[in-house]
C-alpha cells in the first residue's frame, strides 16, 4: 500500500504524518528533494526548486508500503491520495508564522481557495482514489487519526466537498 | 468591433466545483461586472455541467456591453476540476456565453497560482 498525503503547503501534512500510528514508512519528500537533488531548475521568483518528477519516482523506487508527505506527492504513483485542506485564510497566517514570504503565502492561499491540488489529484488518480480531508479546525491528532482510517480503508472517496472559493 | 472599441478584462476563477468571474477596465482598477458565483455541478467527472457558469456570464456580458465595453482580455484563474480540458469546464464555458452574447474575446491567459514549499511542480504537470 502507497498512500500519498498532499495538499497546499501549510495545511498540517508534515505535522500530522509525523505522529501517525503506523507500520507504513513515512517519507518526507520535499527534504529528499533538496537534499538528494532531484530537481531541474531553480524557480527563483518563488524561491523555490523545480522537481524533476522521474528522479523523485526513480529515488522512491519500488518501496509498498510508505506514506509520502509532499504538497507534490500526487504527482507520483500512489494506490490512495489524502488531500488535506485548510481555509484559504488560516492557511496564510499559518505560513506567515512559520517565516514565509508574504508573496509565497499569498499564492498557496490562492491555490487553496482555487483547489489546485484537489483537481490535480482527482485529474491524476479518479475520484475513486482521492480521500479529502477538511483540517482546518481539527488537531492533528485528529488529522493523523482520519488518515490513519484512509490507509486501514474505513474511509470512503470524497473531493469536493468543501468550497473556499469566497475566499479570493 | 470598431476600431475605438473599449476593452476590459475578465477574471475568471475557477475552482473544482464553481467558477466567479470579475470584469474591470485595462488597469484592474474599476470593477465594472462581478458575479457571486456559477456552480459547475458535476454528476460525475467526465459530464462537468458548466451550465450555471454560462448563464452567470451570460449576464456578465449583457452588464458589460451596457456598461460600452465591447471586448475583454480574459484572465483565467484555477484549474477548474478538468485539467485535460484547458481551460476547465466552467472556464470554457464563460469564455463561449461571452463570445455568444457579442463580446470579442481578446487574449487569453492562464495566471493560475502555483503551490510551493522551497519545491514546486514542473509546469504542464499542474496547472495547464
Ligand atoms: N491541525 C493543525 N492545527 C493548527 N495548526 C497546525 C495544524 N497542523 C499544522 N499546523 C501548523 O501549521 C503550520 C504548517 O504545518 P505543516 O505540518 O508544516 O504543513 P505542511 O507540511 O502541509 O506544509 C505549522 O506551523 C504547524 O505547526
Ligand atoms: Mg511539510
Amino acid at each position: 500500500m502507497r498512500v500519498a498525503v498532499t495538499g497546499t503547503p501549510g495545511t498540517g501534512k508534515t505535522t500530522a504524518t509525523e505522529i501517525l500510528d503506523t507500520d507504513l514508512d513515512v517519507v518526507h519528500l520535499n527534504e529528499a528533494i533538496r537534499e538528494k537533488g532531484l530537481y531541474e531548475r531553480v524557480d527563483e521568483e518563488r524561491d523555490s526548486v523545480v522537481v524533476d518528477l522521474d528522479a523523485a519516482s526513480e529515488w522512491i523506487g519500488d518501496r509498498d508500503d510508505i506514506v509520502i508527505d509532499s504538497h507534490l506527492a500526487h504527482h507520483l504513483d500512489a494506490d490512495r491520495v489524502v488531500v488535506l485542506r485548510c481555509r484559504p485564510d488560516v492557511l496564510e497566517e499559518r505560513l506567515i508564522e512559520r517565516g514565509e514570504g508574504e508573496a509565497s503565502a499569498a499564492e498557496n492561499a490562492e491555490s487553496e481557495a482555487l483547489d489546485v491540488i484537489l483537481s490535480e489529484a482527482v485529474d491524476a488518480h479518479g475520484a475513486e482514489s482521492v480521500y479529502e480531508i477538511e483540517a482546518t479546525e481539527r488537531t492533528p491528532g485528529d488529522v493523523a487519526l482520519e488518515i490513519q482510517s484512509v490507509v486501514d480503508g474505513e474511509r470512503e472517496p470524497s473531493a469536493g466537498e468543501v468550497s473556499y472559493i469566497d475566499y479570493l | 468591433m470598431a476600431e475605438d472599441g473599449k476593452w476590459g478584462v475578465a477574471h475568471v476563477h475557477a475552482s473544482f466545483n464553481n467558477t466567479i468571474m470579475t470584469v474591470t477596465d485595462l488597469t484592474g482598477a474599476e470593477t465594472i461586472a462581478k458575479s457571486s458565483g456559477g456552480a459547475v455541478v458535476k454528476q460525475n467527472r467526465d459530464e462537468a455541467s458548466p451550465y450555471a457558469a454560462m448563464q452567470m456570464a451570460e449576464q456578465i456580458a449583457e452588464e458589460v456591453l451596457a456598461a460600452g465595453i465591447d471586448g475583454v482580455h480574459v484572465r483565467v484563474r484555477g484549474p477548474g476540476g478538468n485539467l485535460q480540458k484547458s481551460p476547465g469546464p466552467g472556464a470554457q464555458a464563460t469564455i463561449r456565453a461571452m463570445a455568444r452574447a457579442g463580446l470579442e474575446i481578446g487574449r487569453i491567459e492562464d495566471v493560475t497560482p502555483i503551490p510551493h514549499d522551497g519545491s514546486r511542480a514542473p509546469k504542464g504537470k499542474g496547472g495547464f
